[in-house]
């Protein structure tokens, strides 16, 4: 028989009974639209986390220690290692550019004059070029040693009167304790600097590492009060505050200068010379990372995420090809008679086979399109609910016309083959 | 094999049923079915009728000897060719028409060529010249079940001619029409057989089996008589078919 023949035959047996191709494309619908709804706000997700931000600070390479058994992302179970003193080591290293700590400092409120914002985070310590030349887009870095700070746009939009360079603000620390920064630049924008802060936009002020971070592990350490029995990294003037990061600029971007100025800064951390390595050993370990290998860790726990979104959606897949099968297999009790008409006229096994067959194949097709459709409008609607940037993953809409063509193929071939296999004469005599 | 004058033939045809005991649903029957010939095969329940007409249709197989349809012996052809074989050269008129029920009168007719790979317009054309053989033109477009039972049986046997058949084969084919119809039907056989159709009808009525030229009485399973209706009747010894 004629392909064509068969399609048209095929079609007019599923206009036939609509209702029934109806509710057996259902099933196929649902998981078709399961899949790509979850597989849109995955990807969407990953836009919105991640960004669409190629990182610029090529050469960065972020260093912490952590128990070498934690898992998860950056700064995950991070430990205040290193000193005022390594962190110069470090930077006098001659494959290293520059190396400056990392921390964030625990903030109650902001105030810009008598505008009183409170923030509880966001509040970053950190060497001046963290906030690379070109990141700025007014004002310029933070000088060291200074009450200075870089905003971002967002820290500057939080007050009625916009921040702008030359203001001070006033800062509020846990506990308290109060300090003054004068605004020397902003940024161009919200977005995280690196992947220590994450990548989403959000209000965040930039200070320099000395005297803010200095002053506030010095002023809380218990060294400060408790006199002859506290211990010796908690000097009183803050000149051991131990840093809980490290970021460490290599000479350029290419990987044999990144890889030289990571094993020597971790030979450096290592040795005896460093203040960090009483610190190391079994439990603590210094792992040093650029951004790019950073992004591919968050970018490896969301695909696990959407592995098992995609994995359920599967199942209600699968159900719907045991529906297709099911109802192929009623069809095909229903049509004996029919059977037996077309092989008394001349229709070969190979010819019944393939009318049942192309028929759960366009149920096939018919449920991944409109599931596509409908698995598309609600990854939209979702993206557009959490608010994140919509990002459809376009190869998938191929894959799931695949997968419809192959559900309609496999739960077709049973009942196709007993169709085929119907004996004409007890076919025939059916009632 | 040169085409003879005979369009089927049977020698010496068993077809045993093993259901518990074995069951001789025909037990040696030998029969010739010339061309152009119109025979009615007539015979009580139980008799093998249903079991005849099923190895004549090319549906079934033989236990034991021959069965030839236009010289093709079908106990020696594989399934595919058994089938392309019914598909060409029989044409089945069934008691309850055994129409497609979402299929128009004409795609109705034309569905046996569908299988033999006959392109849309060639089929269109053929199937509609017979609607209008068969006085039914204007019903093309109709489903079955908006046809009347003569009618229905019309676009039945319009089907079972359209591949040119050797042997048209008809199962009751008035057994569910009113009188009336019923003529109407078997005129229409009486036509088609003038024409040069082979026709054999199977009937348990006499009025329907007296259109034939000659009468085959099944009685279980074996060939009772054959009764020639230009008046001769040649009785046959059951016994001289073993």
């Amino acid at each position: 028989m004629r392909p064509g023949a068969s399609l048209r035959l095929a079609w007019r047996s599923i206009r036939g009974h609509k209702l029934r191709s109806a509710l057996t494309t259902l099933g196929v619908v649902i998981g078709i639209a399961a899949v790509i709804a979850f597989v849109t706000l995955g990807a969407s997700l990953q836009a919105g986390i991640i960004g669409d931000i190629s990182p610029d600070d090529q050469r960065n390479v972020y260093g912490w220690a952590a128990d070498p058994d934690t898992e998860g992302g950056p700064l995950a179970g991070a430990q205040p290692i290193f000193s005022q003193d390594d962190l110069e080591s470090v930077e006098e290293l001659e494959e290293v550019e520059a190396a400056y700590g990392y921390a964030p400092i625990q903030s109650q409120s902001v105030s810009d004059g008598d505008e009183q914002i409170a923030q509880g985070d966001g509040l970053i310590a950190s060497g001046p070029s963290y906030i690379r030349e070109e990141r700025l887009a007014d004002g310029r870095q933070f000088e060291m040693g200074e009450r200075e700070a870089v905003i971002n746009p967002a820290a500057a939009e939080q007050f009625e009167e916009n921040v702008t360079v030359g203001d001070e603000l006033t800062i509020t620390v846990i506990g308290g304790e109060q300090t003054t920064v004068e605004v020397v630049g902003i940024t161009d924008s919200s977005e995280g600097l690196s992947p220590f802060e994450g990548f989403e936009s959000s209000p965040r002020i930039y200070v320099p590492t000395d005297p803010y971070y200095v002053e506030q592990a010095g002023g809380f350490g218990i060294g400060d009060g408790g006199g002859e029995d506290g211990a010796e990294t908690n000097g009183g003037d803050g000149a051991d505050a131990r840093f809980i990061a490290i970021i460490v600029e290599a000479e350029s971007t290419s990987e044999a200068d990144i890889d030289a100025a990571r094993e020597s800064t971790v030979a450096y951390l290592e040795s005896d010379a460093a203040d960090a390595s009483e610190f190391l050993g079994d439990d603590l370990e210094v792992t040093f990372q650029t951004s790019t290998e950073l992004l591919q860790q968050l970018q490896d726990i969301l695909d696990l995420l959407q592995n098992f979104i995609v994995g359920i959606a599967a199942i209600s897949l699968l159900v719907g090809s045991i529906g297709i099968a099911n109802i192929m297999l009623v069809s095909v009790t229903e049509r004996t008679r029919e059977i037996g008409i077309m092989k008394a006229v001349g229709a070969q096994n190979r010819d019944v086979l393939g009318l049942f067959l192309t028929e759960a194949v366009i149920l096939g097709i018919i449920g991944a399109i409109l599931g596509t459709a409908l698995g598309l409008v609600a990854g939209y609607l979702g993206a557009w609910y959490i608010d994140l940037p919509l990002v459809y993953p376009y190869e998938y809409v191929a894959l799931a016309i695949a997968v419809g063509i192959l559900v309609g193929i496999l739960s077709g071939l049973y009942p196709a083959w007993r169709a085929a296999r119907t004996d004409p004469i007890d076919a025939l005599r059916y009632e | 094999m040169a085409t003879t004058d005979t369009a089927v033939s049977l020698s010496n045809v068993r077809k045993t049923y093993r259901v518990g005991e074995p069951v001789h649903a025909l037990d040696g029957v030998s029969l010739e079915i010339p061309r152009g010939s119109y025979t009615a095969i007539m015979g009580p329940s139980g008799s093998g009728k249903s079991t005849l007409m099923n190895l004549v249709g090319c549906l079934d197989t033989p236990s034991e000897g021959d069965v030839f349809i236009d010289d093709r012996n079908v106990g020696s052809l594989s399934g595919r060719e058994r089938t392309r074989l019914r598909g060409t050269q029989v044409g089945f008129v069934f008691q309850t028409f055994n129409l497609m029920p979402r299929l128009t009168a004409l795609e109705n007719v034309a569905l046996p060529q569908l299988f033999q790979g006959a392109d849309r317009v060639e089929r269109r054309e053929r199937a509609r010249a017979l609607l209008e053989r068969v006085g039914l033109a204007d019903r093309e477009d109709h489903r079955p079940n908006e046809l009347s039972g003569g009618q229905r049986q019309r676009v039945a046997l319009a089907r079972a001619l359209v591949n040119d058949p050797a042997i048209v084969l008809a199962d009751e084919p008035s057994g569910n029409l009113d009188t009336e119809t019923e003529a109407e039907v078997l005129d229409l056989f009486g036509e088609f057989h003038e024409a040069g159709t082979t026709m054999v009808v199977v009937t348990h009525e006499r009025h329907v089996a007296e259109r034939a030229e000659r009468i085959v009485h099944l009685l279980d399973g074996k060939i009772e008589r054959i009764e020639e209706l230009d008046g001769v009747t040649d009785e046959l010894d059951s016994g001289a078919n073993r």
